[in-house]
């Protein structure tokens, strides 16, 4: 909390009062956020503009603190230069340093929207959008990635109405564009998928979830990581309609996808290569998480529960948090995992199952090994 | 505001807004809604629509994309990920093939499963239906599925696809236990034919005798009225009989007639006469081969009645032809000889031509070889005849040649008696031959010998 505290007031330090009737003539300063006339001003920067603290301090933690200095090339007005060759030459380095800035608050919202801070994400996002739209016009299709931030954001919110005018917009430059990528195409129907699930129309959301998993199993191929957060998602929209035999085999698909795909990253990792985040980004560790821990509480609740993918999970879950570094969680599902397995006929996880358990124990007890 | 819109449209439209009654909700929010600032441009549109029937986001996707898009769309919006990865997994594998067989090719030529809308929609039936049973763990439904769908595809080029779901359809089938084996038989009944059609020897005998064993004592049969057993009895005869080929191949005379014996007891089991007679005459042919003549002529005869009961003319001709090889090299020429006149006669009672032929080829060359020259022209012409109505120019030669060899050697003798004796009418006769070069000998001679 006292952390906290001190940023804000960090934070408020930052800014000094502004009078829209001093500005000169011609010249809008508008609020960063919301564009209204503006009223305070960044000290670190003196480019960018609130119309109250509030927006500001809410920009300051979603994205500028990381931009601050980046925006001063950007937005400030230069002399101009005599000769055309040193224009050409401005003109192309602020181009470069706007898609550099469009890359980074692209980052900066994907990790806030992983991390389910969807309010904290908006901001950052926003300048993605608005970056690219300076740099490639308002109908390119490298806005698209900023609409769908913004939408998921949305649609994390609750503000489906917003979202979904996100999401119009980004579909009709998709639809415009023949020779749009599969990745584009599998994120917005994803997104459109989740909307629609948001918004109840199930029949809607499976359609679009299909097309996510179509377009996705084009560009990575059928049992991918990836692929399978479609699946998932598609799962729960059928367990929302009680078609539990559907969902389930969808869960045990999702599974031991997961499953195969934990276990070669633990070889890798176990054979000397010891990067984890090459191996697998915080983003999709945050996924895994919770599709994995999802799955587990679905088991549990369900009237005829399946061990053998319970043993599945658990042993996933127990890789995943290996991998992630957390030991303590990782034996606590190992030990689950064992136990399970014992009352499953089929014997063949058990011993994977212990190898990682003595694994963890030994990195456990050489802490200085792990790291 | 939807439902004030909705209220419009129900209203009867008029081109212009009614100036005697005037409404006040398009005019509240005409400013608020950007659209209705519009109002011609936005009613018009509606009232069309209302007349025509609205067309689906489907029907767009439909008319959109590509067939094969629509067809996983449509596959996995009903939850059918299986249907959809083995599909995927199918076309994927036609697609390495055909790289693999590189331009040129057959296969190349061949159009893409994907671009073939009546294959992908049986495909997509039949696989979903089989994933809805699986779910529900049916496994004879889901079998009965995927039979359809190898039965589908009878097409030469389809061969494959017809194979990998006899042999998906195998798999399913060892799942069901319900009925005691008898879908698992019936599988592995397809997929062993696969594998002869394919040429792996090896897998189908496995499987057939793995088949041999779940059926025995069984009265299954399939849809078509085959019984079980006895197709399993049969491939089992014809795979001893392909890999007895191959170690006759290699002169690997006594294995081979081992596996050629397994093949005559499988085709006996079999219950077809033809089968086991045809079994029969191999093994004698077998034999033959190692020169033991009295197992050869047992399995030969045993052939040979095979074929009287079934009145089969051209096997008689056969097991004759083969039983006078046996007796020659045991000696018996006079029995051989016999054995020979029974082969014409048969061909000729059953007007085979070209058997009777080929058995006045056999009894002239056998006359030859005793010594009886006058017999063999007697039979090489009558080969010779025959030949000739044939038409069979190779034939014919042939019989050109003997004949004229077998006239030359019954020629020469009297010649050399001629020459021998040297009187004053054996040089003019042989001076008279010299001038007209016809046959002289054999008027006088024939004269001398009936005198």
């Amino acid at each position: 909390m006292n952390s906290m505290k001190g940023s804000k007031s960090k934070v408020l330090s930052l800014i000094s009062t502004l009078n829209p009737l001093a500005n000169p003539r011609g010249a809008k300063k508008l609020c960063e956020l919301c564009e209204k006339p503006s009223y305070l001003q960044c000290t670190k920067c003196r480019v960018t503009f609130y119309c109250d603290s509030e927006h500001q301090q809410a920009d300051w933690v979603g994205i500028h603190e990381k931009v601050c200095q980046l925006l001063i090339p950007i937005r400030t007005t230069v002399d101009f230069h005599s000769l055309q060759a040193d224009r050409d030459n401005h003109c192309a380095q602020t181009l470069q340093r706007q898609e550099e800035l469009i890359e980074i608050s692209r980052a900066v919202a994907q990790k806030s929207l992983f991390e389910g801070k969807y309010q904290q994400s908006l901001p950052a996002s926003q300048l993605s959008l608005r970056c690219a739209m300076n740099v490639y016009g308002p109908r390119a299709l490298q806005l698209v990635p900023a609409y769908l931030l913004l939408a998921e954001a949305n649609i994390g919110l609750g503000s489906l109405a917003q979202a979904e005018e996100y999401l119009s917009q980004a579909e009709w430059t998709v639809m415009k564009m023949p020779e749009c990528s599969h990745t584009i195409r599998h994120q917005l129907h994803r997104n459109l998928g989740r909307l629609y699930a948001a918004k109840d129309n199930l029949e809607g959301a499976l359609l679009h979830f299909a097309n996510d998993v179509y377009y996705s199993c084009e560009e990575h191929g059928l049992e991918n990581i990836v692929t399978c957060g479609g699946y998932f998602l598609m799962a729960n929209v059928f367990t929302k309609q009680g078609k539990m035999d559907i969902a389930n085999s969808l869960y045990t698909e999702v599974a031991s996808t997961w499953h195969s795909h934990l276990t070669t990253l633990l070889d890798t990792h176990t054979q000397g290569s010891r990067m984890l985040p090459q191996l697998l980004d915080e983003a999709q560790q945050a996924e895994a998480d919770q599709m994995l821990r999802a799955m587990l509480e679905i088991q549990e609740s369900s009237p005829k529960q399946d061990a053998a993918q319970k043993v599945l999970v658990s042993h996933s879950l127990a890789m995943l948090w290996f991998l992630g570094g957390s030991l303590d969680k990782a034996l606590d599902f190992g030990r689950q995992a064992l136990q399970l397995s014992q009352l499953v006929p089929d014997h063949s996880l058990a011993e994977p199952i212990q190898i990682l358990m003595q694994l963890a124990a030994e990195r456990d007890q050489h802490p200085t090994n792990a790291s | 505001m939807s439902g004030s819109s909705s209220v419009a449209r129900r209203q009867e439209v008029n081109f212009l807004p009614d100036i005697n009654k005037p409404q006040k909700h398009s005019l509240a929010h005409g400013w608020t809604n950007p659209r209705s600032r519009l109002p011609k441009g936005n009613e018009l549109p509606q009232q069309g629509r209302s007349q025509r029937p609205t067309i689906s986001k489907d029907e767009i996707a439909m008319f959109r994309n590509s067939v094969w898009k629509n067809t996983c769309v449509e596959m996995l919006r009903g939850g059918f990920h299986r249907s959809f990865s083995e599909l995927s997994a199918v076309l994927g594998r036609w697609k390495e093939s055909r790289l693999a067989a590189g331009p040129g090719s057959v296969i190349w030529q061949q159009e893409s499963l994907d671009k073939q809308p009546n294959k992908l929609h049986t495909l997509q039936h039949y696989l979903t239906r089989a994933e809805a049973a699986q779910r529900a763990g049916a496994w004879d439904q889901v079998y009965d599925n995927q039979l359809c769908l190898a039965q589908f595809f009878s097409e030469p080029e389809d061969r494959w696809l017809s194979h990998h779901f006899y042999q998906v359809s195998l798999a399913s089938a060892q799942r069901f236990k319900m009925d005691g084996g008898q879908k698992e038989a019936e599988a592995s009944a397809n997929v062993a034919q696969v594998y002869m059609e394919q040429g792996q020897v090896d897998q189908a005998r496995e499987l057939y005798e793995c088949l041999h064993q779940l059926t025995a004592g069984r009265l299954w049969s399939k849809v078509g009225g085959i019984s079980l057993r006895s197709e399993a009895c049969e491939g089992l005869c014809k795979v001893y009989t392909l890999l007895a080929d191959g170690l006759l191949q290699t002169n690997d005379y006594k294995p081979a007639i081992k596996m050629l014996n397994k093949a005559f007891q499988m085709a006996k089991e079999a219950g077809d006469r033809r089968i086991e007679g045809e079994a029969a005459y191999r093994v004698g042919v077998a034999y033959q081969c190692v020169g033991d003549q009295e197992m050869a002529k047992r399995f030969l005869n045993m052939y040979m009645e095979i074929c009287l009961a079934l009145k089969d003319a051209e096997g008689q001709g056969k097991a004759y032809k083969a039983i006078t090889k046996s007796l020659e090299s045991e000696g018996k020429q006079a029995e051989s000889v016999q054995c020979l006149e029974k082969y014409a006669e048969v061909s000729q009672s059953n007007g085979q031509q070209r058997n009777l032929q080929d058995a006045c080829m056999c009894l002239g060359v056998a006359c030859t070889s005793r010594g009886h020259d006058n017999r063999a022209c007697t039979y090489f012409e009558q080969g010779y005849e025959i030949a000739r109505d044939l038409g069979e120019v190779s034939l014919l030669q042939k019989a050109q040649v003997y004949l004229g060899s077998a006239r030359a050697y019954s020629m020469i003798r009297k010649y050399s008696r001629h020459v021998e004796t040297a009187s004053h009418s054996d040089l003019q006769i042989l001076i008279a031959w010299k001038a007209r070069r016809e046959d002289v000998f054999t008027d006088t001679t024939s004269s001398v010998t009936h005198t």
